[in-house]
């Protein structure tokens, strides 16, 4: 498999990315979806699914996107991949040294490259494959469609992808239904791949496995971005993947970015106070010391994103939280060493980590 | 221990699925005790048959499950402290008897509280009809039990709530009243399956917390399915690992952590992606859970076993007694 | 048993069991014929439909005679059963006939002759045919060894005319009516349907509320006041289209609803997206990706609506208003019914309405076993 080369030439570029190791560039997204009731589907209210989100992913890094349900992390990836136009804001992605397009205002035509080279890993191995085809249509479809390959072409690179995910050859010929999860979750993986992407967004994608399977898609994961120099946008609500795969993270509550810092320094040093509930609340796989270990509880429930709290969305269930919250909206801080708050008190705080 | 503190003695359980393509053994011969007071996970991946044992000890199998031999003996406390013995494996399970123990005697709380609790009807009534199905007493007091039932388990507004149907709560929430629902009758044990896979992190601490508090405040004996092995760290107090069917190995929490003798067990701590300072590389199991039809020979655990020997392929492990609290299935550790 | 293969990349186990092979390369249809085998009832019933619809294209052979022949002199006979032995002797025999008259009203009554042995064969010279209008012959399947006796194993009619023959060569016309209004809906259906559940919004919400509309209008006083547009004059074949199109004009809206609701729930699945994101156009979508997955729920709700569309044929032409002679349906064969002093004299008359029953019952029996099996994938 050659090395990915990015979409060139029959694209031009119509934006700058602040900084050439940036791969992609996400700023202030906004996703908006409209509550339709009755018979005439008139707007009753709107979902603010993401709501003025900005982060960037290096070239060659992992970014984990973690959160509960109602952050918007899923759709953020969708909106990336473009299966949702955004609502607002830009999606900068790199062509070459500073030039970009956005992805968002990118026309149909000229979509083409870029559904090549930003793929996408979905969650549920049951759901993600037409189980009315075989092995080989699923991964090879995306060549088929965009005549990437000539047919002769196409039997040798889906087997070489096969090898390459760990799944026999010889299986081509098979229906999803005679997989495993994970082995279903491989086949995901290389229709992933097909295309030499630079990007891969992994929306959840080993949430819906077994414990022990989880392990080896993992691996996995990691192995194929060495190898092919891969760019892996990590969806997922689970802390300790996350802290295992990722080299960045950014923490999203109810549509925004609470929180951006480097995987190792989130967990120990967490400077938001969702962050800090988020870690604590992740069982740790240690039973000694059990009793001692507090938790921090949060009151009450997740906002409601089509309903959110006025002032900072989290300042209902924080227990720091001030008068000065409920009134003003708090922004992305810079609060050195590469880690990013929005928090109006975060210098004050002394927040607890879970690694020491 | 005196037999005053076992409160469910599961010998040799078997369940077989007669379905279209074959026998499913979907429990294979499963030996546990459950002691009075503690909790006990049942821990392992899809396909080992927990939530299938957990639904024979209140017989509510789905069909073409069968319990096909062995013994659930039931030691029920009575009013006057004596202790009634019950098989429950071979009371019929459709019965007056059975359905005195369901709900009075042992609760259960299921993976999708969207799915368990009828929308019709609101919060009150359902709770009001657990308890007046096994406690004698009048609608009122029925009702303000289930008021405090939602009190205490950290419902706010409860005397308003007690009145709010199922589909305006939000998931946690719904758990906590299916909670409020299983222990209104002050149960002697909580059957939970999987309570909280389906829900946020931060809920899932909650529910976690808040059924390990109940669990002390009415010294109550859980049994917890699931296959998180962090929920498992934080609540039981003994642990049984289960594969294809077979308990594999059981002990109390600690040994099982620190000390585990068999490979699965030993394996699957190993693949956890954990929280630490260091990043260390993950050790997967290798192949993958066979399907049910195609159970391999001898220890069902050998294809994928790092310590498989010559003879695990064709000689089924015997349950090997450690000592007094641990036990194990695995050839190694057989004479 | 199992031979484990090591590969860098994680492990995989490998098969190599026969019977796990076969079900693992089987494709969709493969699974959904087995598991549609499992149903006694449906296969049973499938039988029947085809046997049905080999008689429909071999008529002229299978019946003894043309359903236009009459014998005046036979009127009203009663039905001839077949027997096997004669004094020892094995061979396909009837009873033939003798007749009274009547002393009050003069009418000739026939009765079965014990006495009057007719021998019977198959594969017997009879009324020479054009087979579909093209091949004459005149072998016919079964009949009389001697074309000249009387041979009616539903009896006769009031001008004689052979209820047995009659009653198959209605069938070419009553099962096949139906077919043509099932292949307009079916495309109508899947059209509609599609463009609504994919499209989605405003339009999908015009196309249903249509739909609604339509499907609220009673069936019956709509399609009796369209038959009773068609003009006299015209030639039956033109009727025969006309009654079709009718037909299919209620049919296709439940096919497209039923459609609809799967693009609908289709819409959200991963894999749609998948190819979305692949770069399928709407197109490709709707073939390729979504119309395999349900194509057996479609012929499911097809074949279910068959015998719909057969009664709507039969209660019109009955009601004189559908299909009139010289083509014969069954309703049409019915209407004669009606003609009739008293069907409990000759109740073989009412031979049709048994053919529709049995041909109803065999079709949504085959429907219900190609539904169930049509999702291989749910237990």
């Amino acid at each position: 498999m050659t090395v990915n080369t990015a979409p060139t030439a029959l694209v031009t570029p119509v934006a700058t990315m602040s900084d050439p190791n940036h791969l992609l560039e996400v700023k202030n997204l906004k996703k908006h979806f409209p509550i339709l009731r009755g018979i005439f589907s008139t707007v009753k209210g709107i979902v603010k699914a993401v709501d003025d989100v900005s982060f960037f992913i290096h070239k060659g890094e992992t970014l984990g996107l973690v959160g509960e349900s109602g952050c918007g992390k899923t759709t953020i990836g969708r909106c990336i991949v473009r299966a949702y136009p955004p609502t607002n804001g830009k999606l900068l992605y790199q062509l070459v040294n500073l030039s970009a397009v956005d992805l968002g205002k990118l026309p149909e035509k000229e979509a083409g490259p870029f559904r090549r080279d930003i793929r996408m890993i979905f969650q549920d191995p049951y759901s993600s494959l037409n189980p009315r085809m075989t092995v080989f249509e699923v991964v090879s479809e995306v060549l088929r469609v965009n005549r990437i390959c000539p047919k002769s072409e196409m039997q040798d690179r889906v087997e070489a992808l096969l090898k390459q995910v760990g799944l026999r050859p010889e299986y081509m010929q098979r229906y999803p239904h005679a997989f495993s999860g994970g082995e279903r979750q491989r086949i995901g993986v290389a229709r992933a791949l097909i295309t030499n992407p630079r990007l891969v967004i992994c929306d959840e994608a080993v949430s819906a496995l077994d414990v022990s399977i989880r392990a080896q898609i993992l691996n996995l994961l990691e192995e194929l971005q060495s190898d092919y120099n891969l760019t892996y946008l990590f969806i997922s609500h689970d802390l300790s993947v996350i802290r295992h795969i990722c080299d960045r993270i950014v923490v999203m509550y109810v549509g925004k970015v609470v929180e951006v810092s480097d995987a190792l320094d989130l967990y120990i040093n967490p400077r938001h106070p969702y962050t800090e509930a988020l870690l604590s609340s992740v069982p740790l796989a240690e039973p000694e010391g059990r009793e001692e270990r507090s938790r921090i509880h949060l009151q009450g429930e997740i906002a409601d994103p089509s309903n959110p709290p006025s002032g900072c969305y989290f300042n209902p269930r924080c227990r720091f939280a001030q008068e000065h919250c409920q009134s003003f909206e708090p922004q992305l801080r810079d609060m050195g060493d590469n880690h990013f708050v929005a928090c109006h008190f975060a210098e004050q705080m002394s927040l607890r980590g879970v690694i020491h | 221990m005196t037999s005053k503190d076992i409160l469910l003695d599961v010998k040799d359980l078997r369940i077989h699925f007669f379905t279209d393509e074959g026998v499913v053994k979907a429990v294979d011969g499963i030996d546990m005790k459950i002691y009075r007071g503690r909790t006990l996970c049942l821990v392992g991946e899809s396909g080992c048959g927990k939530s299938v044992a957990c639904r024979a000890f209140l017989n509510i199998l789905r069909s073409p499950g069968k319990i096909v031999s062995g013994e659930m003996i039931y030691y029920k406390l009575t009013e006057d402290n004596q202790i009634d013995i019950i098989d429950i494996a071979k009371l019929p399970p459709k019965g007056d008897k059975i359905r005195q123990i369901r709900g009075k005697e042992i609760a259960m709380i299921f993976q999708e509280p969207m799915t368990s609790l009828s929308m019709m009807n609101t919060v009150g009534d359902q709770i009001v009809e657990a308890i007046l199905l096994h406690d004698e007493m009048s609608k009122e007091n029925a009702r303000k039990r289930a008021v405090e039932m939602l009190a205490r388990v950290g419902l706010p507004k409860p005397d308003r709530l007690v009145d709010e149907y199922p589909f305006r709560l939000s998931g946690g929430m719904r758990q906590r009243v299916m909670i409020a629902m299983a222990l209104s009758c002050k149960p002697s044990m909580l059957i939970a399956d999987e309570p909280t896979t389906a829900l946020d992190v931060t809920t899932q601490a909650q529910i976690v917390d808040l059924i390990r508090d109940l669990q002390k405040q009415l010294d109550m004996s859980v049994l917890y399915i699931t296959h998180d092995l962090g929920v498992v760290a934080e609540v039981a107090d003994d642990v049984a690992v289960m594969y294809l069917g077979k308990i594999v190995e059981f002990s109390d929490v600690r040994t099982i952590f620190h000390a585990p003798k068999h490979p699965y067990t030993q394996a699957l701590l190993r693949s956890l992606p954990k929280i630490a300072l260091e990043r260390e590389e993950l050790d997967p199991i290798k192949g993958m859970v066979p399907s049910p039809f195609r159970r391999p020979s001898g220890c069902l655990f050998n294809p994928r076993c790092s310590k498989m020997m010559a003879k695990c392929a064709s000689v089924e492990p015997k349950v090997t007694v450690l000592n007094e609290n641990h036990t194990v299935q695995c050839l190694l550790y057989e004479e | 048993m199992q031979k484990i293969v090591k590969i860098k990349k994680g492990g995989v186990t490998l098969d190599t069991d026969a019977e796990s092979l076969r079900v693992e390369v089987a494709s969709q249809w493969k699974l959904t014929w087995w598991k549609f085998r499992k149903h006694k009832l449906a296969m049973v019933s499938g039988a029947i439909v085809i046997i049905l619809y080999i008689i429909v294209i071999f008529c002229e052979f299978i019946a003894p005679r043309s359903g236009l022949t009459n014998n005046a002199k036979y009127s009203l006979v009663p039905p001839q059963a077949i027997h096997l032995f004669n004094k020892g002797k094995i061979g396909l025999y009837v009873f033939g006939y003798t007749s009274t008259r009547d002393p009050v009203s003069l009418q000739r009554i026939w009765v079965l002759d014990k006495e009057t042995i007719i021998p019977v064969g198959l594969f017997v010279k009879g009324e020479p045919y054009k087979l579909w209008g093209l091949i004459p012959a005149d072998i016919h399947l079964i009949g009389a060894l001697n074309p000249e006796d009387p041979f009616f194993l539903f009896g006769a009619d009031r001008i004689g005319r052979d209820v047995f023959s009659r009653v198959i060569f209605s069938a070419r016309v009553s099962l096949t009516v139906g077919l043509v209004g099932i292949v307009l809906s079916f495309i109508l259906g899947i059209l509609i349907g599609g463009i609504s559940g994919l499209v989605g919004g405003t339009l999908d919400n015009i196309i249903q509320r249509i739909i609604e509309i339509m499907i609220s209008i009673p069936t019956l006083p709509f399609w009796l006041a369209l038959a009773a547009m068609v003009p006299i004059n015209w030639s039956p074949l033109q009727t025969y289209f006309m009654i079709s199109m009718i037909l299919t004009l209620f049919s296709w809206m439940w096919l497209a609803r039923v459609v609809r609701s799967k693009f609908l729930a289709m819409r959200n699945e991963d894999f749609v997206l998948a190819a979305q994101l692949d770069g399928c156009n709407n197109m490709r979508l709707i073939t390729h990706h979504m119309l395999p997955s349900f194509m057996s729920y479609i012929i499911a709700s097809v074949t279910l609506s068959i015998p719909g569309m057969i009664i709507g044929e039969t209660a019109l032409s009955f009601l004189g208003l559908g299909l009139r002679p010289p083509i014969i349906s069954w309703g049409v064969m019915l209407q004669d019914c009606q003609k009739i002093a008293s069907i409990a004299n000759f109740p073989w008359m009412l031979a049709p309405a048994g053919a529709v029953f049995i041909t109803v019952l065999a079709m949504n029996f085959l429907g219900d076993g190609l539904r169930d099996a049509a999702d291989p994938y749910q237990s």
